[in-house]
């Protein structure tokens, strides 16, 4: 079984992939475009996701060896900061974080994840949008567009649109990843907020 | 002593005092479960990052060729340090729980 989505938010993804194997199936396959494949099985599998910044090799090995000795198995995820898909048989030991110091590191690693993303996009959309891209107007580039006339005006208006719209993706992005941010932010609050009670 | 990690969170604390042997990742979670009786099970996450903190700070070190392939690891002098500066400070703390047993026997 193939499915597509999108998600922006590491925390949602988690959830919605473990509803999928909840139904009976194992992740084996994530590409890097939103393109999650599963397998039927009889077993009952549990998925949990990390984020790590760059690791060196040697680190990535021992990353992975502890993990793998716990019985998590390594879905996807590279060493250069990324996030990592661990997926395991079920048991009574599903969690990957055992203490609340170390919870609240991962909501902080999420943090900082997301914060960076949401920095590179916003310079990105600055270098991008010359204008303001809120004025749908300038965000065509064909000269003279808007004096044309009749036909010619929609044909060079239509064959346009579609730039125009994926030059407006980095602005989507900065948006999301502000929202993924501010959830992982409440999240990483929450659970300090619980740890100086 | 001043140091970020003092004084120790129950997690670091198990782990110093399991690796004054030498184990490998799964082998720690066990020794820590053995030696809490059972309170304390540590996460592959948790222990991860207390490993990588630990390293960090040199409290604890690779122990040489061990076990094949798996990586073991071992506390350091400096780690040695920790633990009694820590003995000293819960020995404080258990002379005054001490201290105020004897007023009540009075």
């Amino acid at each position: 079984m193939k499915k597509y989505k999108f998600y922006a938010n590491v925390i949602k993804e988690e959830q919605w992939l473990n509803e999928q194997l909840q139904a009976g199936y194992k992740c084996t396959n994530i590409s890097s475009w939103g393109n999650y494949t599963f397998e039927q099985t009889n077993e009952k599998y549990v998925m949990r996701l990390d984020y790590q910044d760059y690791l060196s090799t040697h680190r990535f090995e021992e990353y992975k060896e502890i993990y793998e000795e716990f019985g998590w198995m390594h879905v996807k995820g590279s060493r250069f900061g990324s996030i990592h898909y661990w997926q395991k048989i079920s048991d009574n030991r599903d969690d990957m974080f055992s203490d609340r110091q170390s919870k609240s590191n991962y909501y902080k690693r999420l943090m900082n994840y997301s914060l960076t993303f949401a920095i590179f996009f916003l310079v990105i959309s600055f270098i991008i949008y010359d204008g303001n891209p809120l004025i749908v107007k300038e965000l065509y580039l064909t000269q003279g567009l808007w004096e044309m006339e009749g036909s010619l005006f929609w044909k060079a208006f239509l064959f346009e649109t579609p730039f125009v719209l994926l030059r407006l993706i980095p602005i989507l992005i900065l948006f999301v990843s502000a929202i993924q941010f501010y959830m992982s932010y409440m999240q990483y609050k929450k659970i300090k907020e619980e740890l100086s009670r | 002593m001043k140091h970020k990690l003092l004084p120790l969170s129950e997690t670091m604390h198990y782990i110093l005092l399991a690796l004054r042997e030498p184990f490998h990742g799964y082998a720690i979670m066990q020794k820590v479960e053995e030696m809490s009786k059972g309170h304390v099970i540590l996460a592959a996450g948790t222990l991860y990052g207390a490993i990588d903190n630990l390293s960090k700070n040199g409290w604890i070190k690779p122990a040489a060729g061990e076990n094949g392939r798996r990586k073991v690891y071992q506390i350091t002098a400096q780690g040695e340090e920790v633990l009694a500066h820590e003995k000293q400070r819960l020995k404080h703390i258990l002379s005054l729980y001490e201290m105020s047993d004897e007023c009540e026997k009075i």
